[in-house]
């Protein structure tokens, strides 16, 4: 009987080792590293990252990986805080031991993480951040997340084509919160630069539900444009009350209302719309359709803004990892030097990711700052009941 | 041991210096007064070291030297002190739970107020702030002796008259005031004290994330502080030196064996994304197992005989 | 100021102050009753405001571990709001079996109260969300046919407050009456007095102190629920973190109502409101330190509030 059993372990051990060796043998997937707020507050745009980055690691590896070797995401929650951001970093560099992290999505977070990747010498792509000053972090800090001094000039003058009579601007923005401080001061920049009159600047939280004290003080100085710099639900909700409060002009929506996700919110009000997009939906290009369809497929609604930007963030790295092995076999890189030479390799690239064809400058002491070919202004379109919209393109 | 430094030296230096915030709940609990207002000195240290590193003081080659950090530390320790003072002595003569709902206000004020100054740059924060250290572990340099120190005041104080008199505030205010205790002063030495210190240790960490904002320092810091003290133990200085250390520890812990590979996939999945849930209901645990926390005098005692036993 | 900036200002902080007044009321009837700050009042509100999601049948997202997930059955808003509010009820009951009767039990100090009631609402907010995902939701409208806005003005100087808000204050002023006349001229409220005066008193008198806990929690819940989804009709169920920061303003409204004191948390609610209204226009970015600035001031100036009695420190 002892024998028997015996003899059976060692075969079943012996048959363990040996698939345990053929799988050694193959080469390991290629580690991305994906931190981004998967808990917290933050945790809405997170998701959508998630999402985003899920998809592309699928799309990729369908499409035959890294010249043949697929790449594996390995997440790490980055959570809301600085110090959780940095804990995943640090986890992502040493024990992961990933070529290279997307994240996190916070600029104040990638403030605080991003010197640690840059003092490792892993090379960081930031999908969500937009904040001044985030490529100049170091060498190693890129950015797919266009900064929206671009778009919002055009989104102003898109409302100014269709008011030709436009002259009072009021501006909202999301004072506790870093991406919308960063963009509402491009927009009262161009406001300014358009010779317009800016009536009021009114400031809220992103926490904030209920704004009738500040659309009192909007309402009270009559004007023609009201242009709001928040996230998805403290904008929608924004949006809703002003319409509801008797608001009839036009609204110009920054980055950060980009999402269908604002639908469900403000519903029918959230027809006529402007936004200044760094993603559109309407972009046509192969790449940009193929990604579409699946997240439909998925979600039953067009991609936010977040999780196009994680996809292009995904995007970058697979597209660099592809180009570096043709130069030079990766595999035989050991892994500080290939985290040293991705990082160069992808600052170098063009891509053209859903969106749209992206490249990076770069400076002294700097990693890549975005340049987007394509900026997009779009006017939300919705059904008559509310429960379905589009962006179309409006330039 | 190399890469588990590499990996683990942020986090370590964190614990060591939440132990010292620890300790700065601690200080007006040995009075019995419950202040939650670290935090916001905490966030004021912080912002005098990000202020005076990036605009006060030139920015040069190499590295930052530590001894302009040192000097920023005194700095935030005053300013901080001076900050407890104005406001410690009206919020004082409140009690119990009106003291802890007013320095939760206090934390609340200076937060909105962060914010919206220019010099502190709203949002987004002051970054870019310069390294004193090439590697994140040898912050332990400045860390550690502040824990020690911290430690080694405390635990003298409770030896000494103003230390016994705190106790005495904490088990009988009105009886301790008919004795001729001033209850005020006392009060408000320990809730300067810990200003002063919590100050200090925000200078010290504004450098150590590179970069300070008005998310640092807020009421989420005081639940963690609360946390520290009530599961470490409320009752000696250990106990919030061991409570910050192990539950700021315990997170990442629990993302380091979610990674280990050896867990179905659903239980790694949920200690490393519930790791906010499972230090809620520790601590909601904590209270009421170990009402006066983990390390309490009579463990501490128990200890003492067993290693004298041992001997 | 012309009167009719000064009209649209007063509804404002009306409007809001009502939703604070609501939200504190359960936070202050626990106080009244137990002296202990319950911080997981916010995520039971929350809690209802969910339940009624579900009960309205609607879908929940594509995030969390019931992803998709849809009741077989859709009810009537109102029928739904009922339901998520006793699911609220429920779930205060629950919370208070496990986490506070312990704590009771010994006698503990209710600072010890406080920070346990803190880690469960941190516990039952990621629960939430772990479960459900962080989108936000929205209720299928009952409110549809009416007009979206009501106006307390002229065609030609409109004062417009919104419907729902208008409802919201209505409810509050209902529910007021109905705790107020609960606690003064039932049986029961008596006996919740009785118990908040003295709580072993009341047992030695033969009193079910255990049983009037129980109903307190029930109330309060109940009430949460309620709140969570008029909110979440008002402005979405903005996600799992929607009533925290209710929770802290929540203090400042009953510190200076007066702690415990029921007409006392929505005289604070309109208070704080009002003042929030009447930040200038200029100065609106400090506006979320106007209840904490009142909170301080209170405490020092009038520690039982506007409507508490003076604390006597017994000996």
């Amino acid at each position: 009987m002892s024998l028997r059993v015996g003899v059976s372990v060692s075969m079943i051990a012996i048959a363990v080792l040996c698939c345990a060796m053929i799988g050694l043998a193959a080469d390991p997937p290629i580690p991305i590293g994906v931190s981004v707020a998967q808990t917290g507050p933050v945790a809405l745009a997170g998701q959508e990252q998630v999402l985003g980055a899920q998809i592309a690691e699928d799309y990729f590896n369908k499409h035959g990986g890294v010249n043949g070797r697929p790449i594996k995401l390995i997440f790490q929650d980055g959570g809301s805080d600085e110090p959780t951001a940095i804990n995943a970093f640090q986890n992502l560099i040493n024990v992961a031991k990933v070529v290279g992290i997307m994240g996190p999505s916070l600029s104040q977070q990638a403030f605080a993480a991003d010197p640690f990747a840059v003092r490792a010498k892993v090379p960081v792509i930031g999908p969500s951040n937009t904040a001044k000053g985030i490529a100049q972090i170091g060498e190693f800090v890129s950015r797919v997340s266009a900064p929206v001094a671009i778009v919002a000039p055009n989104a102003v003058k898109a409302a100014m084509e269709i008011n030709r009579d436009l002259k009072k601007v009021a501006v909202l923005y999301a004072q506790n919160d870093a991406f919308n401080k960063s963009e509402t001061e491009t927009f009262q920049q161009a406001v300014k630069d358009l010779k317009l009159d800016l009536a009021t600047v009114q400031t809220f939280q992103t926490t904030d539900t209920d704004f009738t004290a500040q659309i009192t003080n909007v309402l009270n100085v009559k004007p023609d444009l009201v242009i709001i710099s928040g996230l998805q639900v403290d904008g929608a909700n924004l949006i809703k009350q002003l319409r509801d409060l008797g608001y009839k002009g036009l609204i110009v929506g920054g980055n950060g209302v980009n999402t269908a996700a604002i639908f469900p919110i403000c519903k029918a009000k959230c027809d006529g719309i402007l936004i200044a997009q760094a993603y559109s939906p309407a972009y046509k290009s192969k790449i940009n359709d193929e990604f579409k369809s699946v997240y439909k497929d998925k979600q039953k609604k067009d991609p936010p803004q977040f999780s196009a930007q994680a996809f292009a963030g995904i995007q970058v790295f697979v597209e660099a990892l592809r180009a570096l092995d043709k130069k030079s076999p990766i595999a035989k890189m050991d892994l500080a030097a290939l985290r040293v030479e991705l990082n160069k390799q992808l600052i170098s690239g063009t891509y053209d990711t859903p969106l749209g064809e992206i490249s990076f400058t770069t400076g002294p002491g700097m990693g890549g700052e975005i340049v987007q070919k394509q900026s997009y202004v779009a006017q939300i379109k919705m059904d008559p009941d509310g429960t379905k919209g589009t962006f179309v393109f409006v330039k | 041991m190399a890469s588990f430094l590499a990996t683990y030296d942020f986090l370590l230096v964190s614990m060591v210096l939440a132990a010292v915030l620890a300790l700065t709940l601690y200080l007006p609990l040995m009075a019995g007064q419950l202040s939650v207002a670290s935090p916001g000195f905490y966030a004021l240290g912080g912002y005098i070291a990000a202020i005076m590193s990036t605009r006060i003081f030139p920015p040069g080659p190499g590295l930052y030297p530590v001894s302009l950090v040192l000097l920023e530390m005194v700095v935030a320790a005053v300013l901080s002190g001076a900050l407890g003072l104005a406001v410690g002595v009206p919020a004082l003569r409140l009690r119990g739970i009106f003291l802890a709902l007013a320095t939760i206000a206090f934390v609340q004020i200076l937060g909105v107020v962060a914010l919206n100054l220019q010099i502190t740059g709203g949002a987004i924060g002051i970054f870019g702030i310069p390294q004193p250290f090439a590697n994140p572990i040898q912050y332990m340099w400045l860390a550690v002796p502040l824990l020690l120190v911290s430690m080694l005041f405390v635990a003298r104080l409770e030896r000494t008259r103003t230390g016994r008199a705190l106790i005495a505030l904490r088990e009988d205010e009105l009886a301790a005031a008919a004795m001729g205790v001033n209850p005020t002063y006392h009060k408000v030495l320990a809730f300067t004290t810990s200003a002063v210190l919590a100050g200090a240790v925000g200078a010290v960490s504004a450098h150590f994330i590179n970069t300070w904002n008005s998310r640092q320092g807020t009421f989420d810091t005081s639940v963690n502080l609360m946390a520290f003290v009530l599961v470490g133990g409320s009752r000696t200085f250990v106990g919030p030196v061991v409570g910050g250390l192990v539950l700021t520890a315990l997170p990442e812990a629990l993302r380091g064996i979610a990674g280990v590979g050896l867990l179905p996939g659903w239980l790694a999945e949920f200690l490393r994304d519930g790791r906010l849930i499972i230090f809620g209901v520790l601590i909601a645990v904590g209270t009421v197992f170990f009402p006066h926390g983990l390390i309490t005098p009579g463990l501490l005692r128990r200890l003492g005989r067993w290693r004298a036993r041992a001997r | 100021m012309n009167r009719t900036f000064l009209l649209q200002q007063v509804l404002n902080g009306l409007a809001i102050g009502s939703v604070y007044a609501i939200f504190a009321l359960g936070y202050t009837l626990i106080f009244s009753v137990l002296r202990i700050i319950n911080f997981t009042h916010g995520a039971i509100f929350t809690i209802g405001a969910y339940a009624t999601y579900a009960l309205t049948g609607s879908q929940f997202g594509i995030n969390g571990l019931l992803a998709g997930a849809t009741l077989p059955f859709a009810l009537p808003f109102v029928l739904a709001l009922l339901g998520g509010s006793v699911v609220a009820a429920v779930s205060g009951v629950i919370v208070e079996r496990l986490a506070f009767r312990p704590l009771r039990a010994r006698g503990a100090d209710p600072l010890l109260t406080l920070v346990s009631s803190l880690g469960v609402a941190v516990a039952l907010v990621n629960i939430t969300q772990y479960l459900f995902g962080a989108e936000p939701y929205s209720y299928p409208d009952p409110l549809q046919g009416l007009p979206t806005a009501m106006n307390f003005g002229t065609a030609a100087a409109p004062v417009l407050v919104r419907t729902v808000q208008v409802v919201i204050f209505g409810v509050s002023m209902v529910m007021l009456v109905l705790l107020t006349y609960l606690m003064n001229a039932t049986r029961t409220g008596k006996a919740l007095r009785a118990v908040a005066e003295d709580m072993t008193t009341s047992s030695l008198l033969g009193i079910d102190t255990d049983r009037l806990v129980l109903l307190t929690f029930v109330i309060s819940g109940f009430l949460g629920g309620v709140t969570g989804t008029l909110i979440g009709l008002s402005v979405g169920v903005a996600g799992p973190y929607f009533g925290i920061a209710f929770g802290l303003k929540g203090l400042a409204v009953i510190v200076l109502g007066g702690l415990g004191d029921v007409p006392g948390a929505v005289v604070g609610g309109l208070v704080i409101g009002l003042a929030e209204a009447f930040v200038p226009a200029q100065y609106i970015a400090y506006r979320e330190a106007v209840p904490f600035a009142l909170l301080f001031v209170v405490l020092l100036v009038r520690p039982q509030g506007l409507l508490g009695r003076a604390q006597v420190q017994k000996v």
